[in-house]
């Protein structure tokens, strides 16, 4: 019996190398291993067998099955890996990903955010005014004279209810003041109107930020510091800001922004870009009387507010020759934005 | 403003570096926004006089000129012009002489005969924009003199004057800037008004609008050409000669700032007056056009007809021309608004109105009024009356502004000093009295310390000031919580392949057509009928996109906007997101050149995207109805609605050639709460679940909401999962019956307690059947 055992298992042996798939294999493994296989109806006779014989056949018998099973666990993944090595091999890596929809975020919204990221940096926060304002907002407490021509229906948006759509954000400086008292460190992006004929570098709405910041001691080395440090950020250390002093009725000093930075692509051009300056005390005056208190007591606080138009900024930075691509959505446009 | 360098240099002395100076300018707030070189300042270039020409023997349109060059030796030139005789004076290149264009003169031969350089037009020598051949001289022009003596070379700065400083429309105004910033002496000219007298050749009736009036009278004038010098620092400035009186008016108006006007006293049909206009009044005024005037318009008028439009232009019939003798000289101050509105009523600036509208100098109306006398006389003779008639009273003006050094140092940012202070503000005209400055007249701008402050500013300039980086924490704001909720929302929607559009607010009717009148808001002054209204929703932008992109051949579309639309309610203004999905619901490729089309469902997982994040209680759809979408549902959290999703119209899709269903759905993201939903975690399970499979046969009117509904609530606590793994049709009967549907869920079991039996499994899942059946009118497939 154990001689029969002996030469079961060198078949065995002998079948399982000589597989070539593993179809056969298992042949083997069941001619051998399984219910009425050849190993197992040794195992089956042995219930004649004596005392004194069993265990030696039986140790035998175990010598075997493991050695056949071994043998044939190791037969099989030889021929499973030379299986998966042929699934694998020769296949034509160059064939294009398996597609799939890519989203983007508008080029506008990219800017915005990089923008707020940067302010937020400097410890401001995020304030908020609507887009339909009263004059008094948008002109009045900004010390706009009666009759300065940016009130005119011919440049600005009205309503019938003599209600207007802003034409700067500076509106938010007003809206924020009013509610809160100093200090405020805020910045407000938002859309703007102006009745300006849609061409190639204007639209009738754009998108601004504005900020604003009033505290005790505020003093225009603020605001330069405030200004550089948001410039270097968004177009890199080689980037030289120029702030010109110009005329706003909403500050005083006030100061035109020109930068000029490798990024930009412009050259030596200076771009004008913003305008800022130190919160006129007209504009405190406007805010206590609409509160009825003293908050904003300029002797003791002063300010600094900015703001700019991101579109043109957004299409220098991206080589885009006509403001109306920004707003027709044409996907061909868009997907160049993916981020 | 245009400034004249040679003309500024009489006034104050200049770097010789242009660029410097211009960045001086620019940088203390007096932008510099182009500079121009003017005259003749090429080397080589002389005054010559042709003394005889003759035909060219080899060429018809070619003449051989006899010229004098001043050498004493004739010269003999070759000309292609036409328009000279013998005896004119021509600009001639010498050889040697290099023209603008790199243009080299030599000695050459033309058709065979010697010339021995070029006579120039006008626009080779860029003194002219047309060639209508040769650039003829005045006849007394100096022959062999450099043609620098008649067309000096001088550089002309363009310069942007903001609104609030009016002197420095001006030679005197600009003078006196550009030497305090050069730290130079300003040349100032010598004024001194002539007496006056109240004037009852002038009635003065309208005050306000015109607070004061002066004229003065010079007879016997001889009116005839301006000289040389006037006309060329006119030039210089932009503007044209007209007579030596007109001139002097405009040469004193860019001296002094002061606009004057000159009428001609034969002219007149008796005194001056200073009136509002009456309705349907017309001017003829002297660009030629007539303006119908309206009341409450200030005019200058004489006894029966307006003759002028105060501040903005004078009348043609009241003008002075070469048949002027008597001239009646104005010079008044008219109250700004007035003028600006009356000169952007009528499309009509002037440089009058345009002085006028910012304020002039009160101090300056009868010294400029003098000083035109003067040179009125001086270049047309006549006799002034001695006195100036005037009528009103000058505003008041100057003033006193205290300034504390310390607040200066605290607006600044810097330590200054009053030796720092002191020459700025005195350059600027200031005189300082104790703790105050006494402001001069022609600076209506500085009437408050801050204002004193800013010149500082401008002067010691932002350069010298160290920028400061430190400042104030702020805390999170629900504008902050609002902005980072919407470009999360942005970021998922992207992730989930969707683009971002962004969309003009304002809208025309007709993409506005399905929302009801009374939520619609309206500009009242739109550019065009496409940008009327404030959009109530964000979806006809994305519908005007997907038309855009379908005629661009974009057919496979998933776009969403984030902005504000606008209802006339209580609320007006709110933040929505909505989303536009069409085409292929998979780009198509090689792994799958045919991909289904986009439905109702894959809008359902995009809603999900939106959703989710935003959620705080259970969302439901409910079916509605909504004029632009053939199937709708109403999107309710909590049960309150807060959007709308569906197909559009499929009748509206095909009119822009779409293939596929159009499926939208907005949101409005303020019914949301801002702030990030804060996760509960709740415990991992210990104990292995048990699925078992359920298929059912049910009409086609049975919802799957109503079997997971009734899955749910069968109150069977070990039911874990319900979900749908397999619906299928046979519309042919083979299979199934046509009028039914087979349906099939895989249900979860599990306890957290215990390994479930195969008995406690088979018991619950008998039970689940035996509900829907009595629930639904269901069968079961086995």
């Amino acid at each position: 019996m154990e001689q029969q055992l002996e030469a079961y298992g060198a078949e065995a042996l002998e079948g399982i190398a000589a597989a070539g798939d593993e179809a056969a294999l298992e042949a083997v493994r069941i001619a051998y291993l399984g219910r009425s296989g050849k190993v197992s109806a040794v195992s089956e006779g042995m219930k004649g067998l004596s005392k004194e014989e069993k265990p030696r056949v039986g140790k035998k018998l175990n010598e075997v099955r493991t050695a056949i099973t071994a043998a044939f666990d190791a037969r099989k993944s030889e021929l499973e890996n030379e299986r998966d090595a042929k699934a694998l091999s020769g296949i034509d890596l160059s064939l294009p990903a398996t597609p799939r929809f890519e989203g983007s975020l508008h080029p506008i919204t990219q800017l915005l955010d990089r923008a707020i990221s940067i302010f937020r940096q400097m410890g401001f926060a995020l304030a908020d005014g609507p887009d339909i304002e009263t004059e008094w907002h948008c002109f009045d407490a900004l010390n706009t004279p009666p009759d300065h021509p940016a009130r005119n229906e011919g440049d600005t948006f009205y309503l019938p209810d003599g209600r207007l759509l802003r034409s700067q954000t500076s509106t938010v400086q007003i809206r924020t003041m009013e509610t809160t008292p100093p200090p405020v460190r805020i910045i407000a992006p938002g859309g703007v109107y102006r009745r300006d004929e849609v061409d190639a570098t204007h639209l009738a709405q754009f998108t601004q930020i504005e900020g604003l910041y009033v505290d005790e001691g505020v003093s225009l080395a603020d605001l330069k510091g405030t200004i550089a440090f948001f410039f270097r950020e968004l177009l890199g250390n080689d980037v030289q800001v120029r702030m010109r002093p110009h005329f706003f009725p909403f500050t005083e000093p006030s100061f035109e922004i020109d930068i000029k930075a490798a990024a930009l692509g412009r050259g030596d051009r200076w771009l004008e870009l913003a305008g800022c300056g130190m919160v006129d005390p007209a504009v405190f005056a406007q805010i206590n009387g609409k509160r009825g208190d003293f908050a904003y007591d300029p002797e003791k606080y002063t300010g600094f507010a900015f703001g700019f138009g991101l579109d043109r900024l957004a299409m220098i930075l991206s080589g885009v020759h006509d403001i109306r691509l920004f707003t027709e959505n044409d996907t061909r446009f868009l997907s160049q934005y993916r981020a | 403003m245009k400034v004249s360098l040679n003309w500024l240099k009489e006034l104050v002395d200049l770097p010789a570096e242009i660029d410097s100076l211009c960045d001086l300018l620019t940088k203390a707030g007096v932008e510099v926004e182009g500079v121009e070189t003017t005259g003749a300042a090429i080397d080589k270039v002389v005054i010559a006089q042709i003394t005889e020409f003759t035909q060219h023997p080899n060429a018809d349109r070619l003449s051989v000129c006899q010229v004098d060059d001043g050498s004493g030796q004739p010269r003999q030139i070759v000309c292609g012009a036409k328009n000279f005789k013998a005896g004119d004076k021509v600009p001639l290149a010498l050889p040697g002489a290099v023209l603008p264009g790199d243009f080299k003169i030599k000695v050459g031969k033309l058709r065979g005969v010697t010339s021995e350089g070029m006579m120039c037009s006008g626009k080779e020598l860029q003194l002219a924009d047309d060639a209508d051949g040769l650039l003829i001289l005045p006849n007394d022009a100096p022959v062999g003199a450099p043609l620098e003596t008649l067309y000096p070379a001088d550089t002309v700065l363009e310069i942007e004057v903001t609104p609030n400083r009016p002197d420095l429309l001006s030679y005197t105004g600009i003078a006196r800037e550009v030497a305090t910033l050069l730290k130079q002496p300003f040349r100032a000219p010598t004024l001194t008004a002539a007496p006056e007298r109240s004037g009852p050749e002038i009635t003065l009736q309208a005050t306000t609008l015109c607070p004061f009036y002066s004229a003065r009278k010079i007879s016997g004038v001889k009116v005839g050409p301006s000289p040389e010098w006037l006309v060329r620092k006119l030039e210089a400035a932009g503007l044209r000669a007209i007579n030596n009186v007109v001139d002097v008016t405009n040469y004193v108006m860019l001296e002094l700032g002061q606009p004057l006007h000159a009428f001609d006293v034969a002219k007149l049909n008796g005194g001056i007056v200073v009136r509002e206009a009456k309705g349907g009044e017309e001017l003829l005024a002297l660009d030629g056009k007539s303006y119908r005037l309206q009341p409450g318009e200030l005019v200058i008028a004489d006894q029966s007809r307006p003759v002028a439009l105060a501040g903005v232009m004078g009348g043609e019939e009241s003008g002075v021309t070469e048949t002027t003798t008597d001239l009646l000289l104005e010079s008044a101050w008219f109250t700004p608004s007035q003028v600006r509105r009356t000169s952007r009523r009528l499309a009509l600036s002037s440089d009058s109105s345009y002085r006028f509208e910012r304020g002039v100098d009160p101090q300056g109306v009868l010294t400029a009024s003098a000083r035109a006398v003067e040179l009125i006389v001086q270049l047309a003779g006549g006799q002034p009356e001695p006195q100036t008639a005037i009528a009103g009273e000058l505003p008041a003006s100057g003033g006193r502004v205290p300034l504390r050094l310390e607040r200066c140092q605290l607006v600044l940012g810097k330590a200054v000093t009053w030796e720092e202070i002191e020459p700025i503000l005195t350059g600027f005209g200031l005189q300082r009295d104790g703790e105050e400055w006494v402001v001069p007249s022609f600076r209506s701008d500085l009437s408050r310390e801050i204002d004193l402050i800013e010149e500082v500013a401008r002067v010691i300039g932002i350069d010298a000031i160290a920028p400061r980086d430190i400042a104030r924490f702020s805390a999170t704001s629900e504008a902050d919580r609002r902005h980072d909720q919407g470009m999360a929302l942005r970021r998922h929607l992207a992730g989930a392949g969707f683009q971002e559009a962004r969309s003009l607010t304002l809208i025309s009717e007709k993409a506005a057509a399905h929302f009801p009148l009374e939520a619609i808001l309206r500009v009242r002054n739109p550019l065009s009928e496409d940008e009327v209204i404030l959009r109530p929703s964000l979806l006809p932008g994305l519908f005007h996109a997907l038309e855009r992109n379908l005629r661009g051949g974009n057919a496979d579309l998933r776009l969403f906007e984030v902005g504000r639309i606008f209802r006339a309610d209580e609320r007006e203004e709110r933040s929505a997101v909505a989303l536009l999905l069409t085409g292929a619901a998979t780009p198509a490729s090689w792994r799958d050149p045919r991909p289904r089309a986009a439905d109702l469902f894959d809008l359902k997982a995009a809603l999900a995207v939106v959703l989710n994040p935003l959620a705080r209680e259970a969302i439901t759809l409910e079916p509605t109805t909504h004029p632009a979408l053939a199937v709708a549902v109403e999107i309710r959290h909590g049960g309150k609605a807060v959007g709308i999703a569906g197909q559009w119209q499929p009748a509206r899709a095909r009119e822009l050639d779409a293939t596929a269903p159009v499926l939208v759905a907005e949101i409005e993201l303020d019914l949301f709460e801002a702030t990030p939903r804060q996760a509960r975690f709740r415990e991992l399970p210990k104990f292995p679940a048990v699925t078992r499979d359920i298929a059912l046969l049910a009409d086609h009117t049975v919802a799957h909401g109503a079997v997971e509904a009734a899955l749910h609530g069968a109150g069977e606590a070990l039911l874990v999962g319900v979900e749908l793994f397999d619906l299928f049709t046979d519309p042919s009967g083979e299979k199934i019956p046509k009028e039914k549907k087979s349906i099939a869920y895989a249900l979860t079991y599990r306890s957290s307690e215990r390994t479930l039996t195969a008995e406690e499994v088979g018991a619950a899942h008998e039970r689940l059947k035996a509900h829907l059946k009595a629930e639904l009118a269901v069968t079961f497939r086995e």
